[in-house]
């Protein structure tokens, strides 16, 4: 919770209506994005995302599993966020709760697709190793460190990242004398699959402050909303996923509008991030060889 | 796998004999069959009665083809002792299936997920200034579950909000759309949902035309979102006049 | 206790309601010596009750049943399971009686109900013990599957007599259940023989082709009563049952056999002729509940 004075509001709110925020932003400007993989050794791939003074950790962990029973073909995702102590007061005990299940049933929304797995970011198929015998679990977990608003468009990238930065071990199945029988799964740990994120989509958080909206709003900013929109967004500039945030009411015609410049706003987005992850990867490589 | 003598809880449900999945192939060109024989753009019959809990402070119960719903509303009461002063109400929802509202025994949806977007369709719709420091309590059990749970859910809790005496800045109609290869279904049910490449949730109040909640799965593009939103605030706006009919009955037939 | 001091003079001016709840037991038991209770029913009288049946379409067998207010649903759905050794021709039935937040505004979500195990435990009890159903029936290859009924009651809004109401609509349950025509495939496995497949599969014999509806021997009924003083009041609405605190459950079965009589203690003490007179009452009540569940099963038939 921010404690806002009346003159404090107004000043935030003013500065909105004339596209001037406090920190000197437009209204569609976001702050500098800093990407770092590979920041979990343990994890299949990991990645951190500073936002200004949000800063999250996504990880990626890749498990051998059985595909479910409706989906013989495809493997399974679970996303799951975690908002630590330390990033705010209130989330200490059960304070975050209810924050991290909103984030984490935002984030499968966006980025799984469809009940058949239509629009996807995470090509599910992908994870398939043997038919409706094995497959990999991937298990997505977001720990947010320091929260200063819009954590949801800073684990979005951040998952985008991890993945990026995911290898998965390649697997073969050892031949079997019988057909019926459980096929045996050799893990390779020399050879590695790397994940094709090039369909994973951005999210994109439109905050509406009085008659404006803007993005990736700080936490000072997000205390003066009405409402908020977060539109999950592919390099296609087909829409992923949509989620409103905040109580108030929306003009039908104004969500348009919003989509409209979620989208425009995408672009750049998806363009800075792929830079920034393909700069962060080969610093991480580069910290590899240096080990090796 | 389960039926041989294994762990305790052995009993399994029979399975139809001879086919295992029954998965049809939607082609991108060929049309969807609805099983219920409805048009695209045609919504169940729709049934809504309010003071089906007599409890309650406010109820309703809702009935969309299979779908059936009760939603008790009580209060405004005293908030938990732990909660902290507020100089307005707090709204505090809560879904829960029966074990025989899906087709196999006991393995509900995530009720905690539902809560929680019922809660912030609802928000946006009650004047909470109205009631400080107390709470009302939105409960929902949903009978059968027969597709678009959750607009139905919505729209019966809006009712026996209105029924409660409640304030409310107008009532909240909720309707779901899935997309199915290329054709727009409105009001899917259970099977159509099992298969829908994307779906798209509309709650709004019809006569102030305000979206209260939306959300959206699977890849859309804006054409699409613009057709699909449109075909759910038309519907919404039926909804809400058999919502307000409906109320109209309820407050002409004189209570005993 | 501030009952017994000057209320006296201060009724004739108080409003009706008000009345009602400050002084709620003395507005009751100037009601009892009138012979009328505040809904204007007679002592022994029990509230309308309507029964219907086949209310959930995903249930094999349901039923709604309504005693004054108070509602229940209560459904059936069969699963298979391997008999114990002990009784390999012998099927299962797991009753499980819930009390919904819907139902009442004592019960809240992640507090759940005391009432609820008591009447749960109690409706178990009396509907195996009964010899309602022969679980013989459920058998369908010895030793091997049986039917295991899972029988689930739902509280959708609590007014009294809970227990009553609970029977009554499982028992119903029971009547309109259809068992599934199924027949055993090749990994000894239990599959539903659907209509569309018979002749695909006509090598495999539906093995309870005949079985498909129980024989219901003995089903039971029960009314519930409030002993207070000398008064007795049938089918207790929640506020008598909150203000009058003894009660007397007795369960009768068709041909008027006692199944179970129930005084979970309570401040009263009962006379033998008190639970004579009370049994005088269920008897009538089993009789009209009886003509309520014929009559529920021949509309269902003409449907």
């Amino acid at each position: 919770m921010v404690g806002l004075s009346l003159g404090e509001q107004n000043f935030i709110k003013g500065g909105i209506a004339q596209d001037l925020r406090t920190d000197g932003r437009k209204r569609i400007s976001y702050r500098p994005i800093f990407v770092e993989t590979g920041v979990i050794p343990q994890a299949s791939g990991s990645a951190r995302v500073k936002l200004g003074g949000t800063d999250v950790i996504a990880s990626v962990k890749a498990e051998l599993g059985r595909p479910a029973p409706s989906h013989p073909d495809q493997g399974k995702v679970s996303i799951n966020v975690d908002c630590s102590p330390i990033a705010e007061p209130t989330f200490e005990g059960r304070g975050g709760e209810e924050l991290s299940t909103e984030l984490s049933s935002a984030l499968q929304r966006c980025l799984l697709g469809g009940k058949s797995g239509a629009g996807a970011g995470i090509d599910l198929s992908s994870l398939s190793i043997v038919q409706g015998k094995h497959c990999w679990d991937l298990y997505i977990e977001g720990l947010v460190v320091s929260s200063d608003g819009n954590l949801l468009d800073a684990l979005g990238a951040a998952i985008k990242a991890a993945l990026a930065n995911t290898a998965i071990p390649k697997a073969q199945v050892a031949a079997s004398a019988l057909p019926d029988d459980e096929p045996e799964i050799d893990v390779s740990d020399e050879e590695f699959l790397q994940f094709d994120t090039t369909s994973v989509p951005v999210i994109i958080t439109l905050t509406k402050v009085g008659r404006h909206y803007i993005v990736d709003a700080t936490t000072e900013e997000e205390s003066q909303m009405s409402s908020a929109i977060s539109i999950s967004i592919n390099r296609q500039g087909r829409i992923c996923g949509l989620t409103k945030r905040g109580g108030a009411g929306l003009d039908p015609s104004i969500i348009l509008d919003m989509i409209s410049v979620a989208k425009h706003v995408s672009e750049q987005l998806i363009n800075k991030l792929d830079s920034e992850i393909a700069a962060a990867e080969a610093c991480d490589d580069e910290d590899d060889e240096m080990d090796s | 796998m389960a039926g041989k003598s294994s762990s305790t809880p052995a009993t399994y449900a029979p399975s139809v004999s001879g086919q295992k999945k029954r998965r049809p192939l939607i082609q991108a060109d060929s049309d969807w069959v609805r099983p219920d024989g409805r048009s695209f753009h045609q919504c169940r019959p729709a049934f809504l009665r309010t003071g089906a809990v007599n409890s309650a402070s406010g109820s309703a119960y809702a009935e969309f083809g299979n779908t059936k719903v009760i939603v008790s509303v009580f209060g405004p009461r005293e908030s938990k002792k732990a909660m902290m002063y507020s100089d307005t109400g707090r709204l505090n929802c809560n879904v829960t299936y029966t074990t025989f509202a899906t087709p196999l025994r006991g393995q509900p949806p995530e009720t905690k997920d539902l809560s929680s977007m019922l809660h912030k369709a609802l928000e946006g719709a009650i004047i909470l200034k109205s009631f400080p420091k107390t709470t009302v309590d939105v409960f929902a059990l949903v009978l059968e579950s027969g597709g678009s749970d959750l607009p139905v859910i919505t729209t019966c809790a809006s009712l026996a909000l209105a029924d409660a005496g409640i304030m409310l800045y107008d009532m909240v109609a909720s309707v779901s759309v899935s997309c199915l290869g290329k054709n727009l279904l409105i009001d899917p049910v259970s099977e159509e949902e099992s298969y829908q490449d994307g779906s798209l949730v509309i709650t709004c109040m019809p006569s102030r035309n305000e979206v209260t909640q939306m959300t959206v799965t699977g890849e859309w593009s804006t054409p699409k979102i613009h057709e699909a939103m449109q075909l759910c605030l038309d519907a919404c706006s039926k909804l809400g006049k058999i919502m307000r009919s409906c109320l109209k009955d309820a407050a002409s037939v004189p209570q005993d | 206790m501030a009952a017994t001091g000057g209320p006296n003079d201060l009724s004739s001016e108080m409003e009706l309601d008000a009345f009602r709840r400050l002084f709620p037991l003395r507005f009751h038991e100037r009601h009892l010596t009138e012979s009328i209770r505040p809904d204007g029913r007679p002592l022994g009288k029990a509230r309308e009750t309507t029964l219907a049946l086949g209310a959930v379409a995903s249930a094999h067998g349901s039923a709604l049943a309504k005693i004054g207010c108070t509602t229940m649903l209560a459904a059936i759905k069969m699963e298979v399971m391997t008999p114990t050794v002990e009784t390999p021709d012998e099927g299962g039935i797991a009753i499980d009686f819930h009390m919904p937040p819907i139902c009442s505004p004592l019960v809240r979500p992640g507090r759940p109900a005391e009432l609820a195990p008591v009447i749960s435990k109690q409706l178990s009890d009396t509907i195996l013990s009964s010899g309602m159903i022969d679980l013989k029936e459920l058998c369908l290859v010895s030793g091997k599957a049986a039917w295991m009924a899972y029988l689930d009651i739902y509280c959708l809004d609590a007014d009294g007599a809970l227990f009553d109401a609970a029977l009554l609509s499982a028992v119903a349950a029971f009547s309109h259940l259809q068992i599934p025509v199924v027949s055993l495939n090749d990994d000894g496995r239990v599959v539903l023989v659907s209509e569309d497949n018979t002749v695909a599969m006509k090598e495999k014999e539906p093995v309870n082709k005949e079985r498909i509806k129980l024989t219901l021997n003995n089903i039971p009924f029960s009314l519930t009563c409030v002993l207070h003083k000398n008064y007795i009041l049938a089918d207790p609405t929640s506020e008598e049952e909150s203000i009058m605190e003894t009660f007397l459950t007795v369960v009768l079965d068709s041909s008027f056999q006692l199944v179970s009589l129930n005084k979970p203690g309570g401040p009263g003490l009962a006379h033998t002729s008190a639970i004579q007179d009370c049994i005088k009452l269920t008897r009538q009540r089993v009789k009209e509940l009886q003509k309520i569940l014929n009559e529920a099963i021949s509309d269902m038939e003409v449907d």
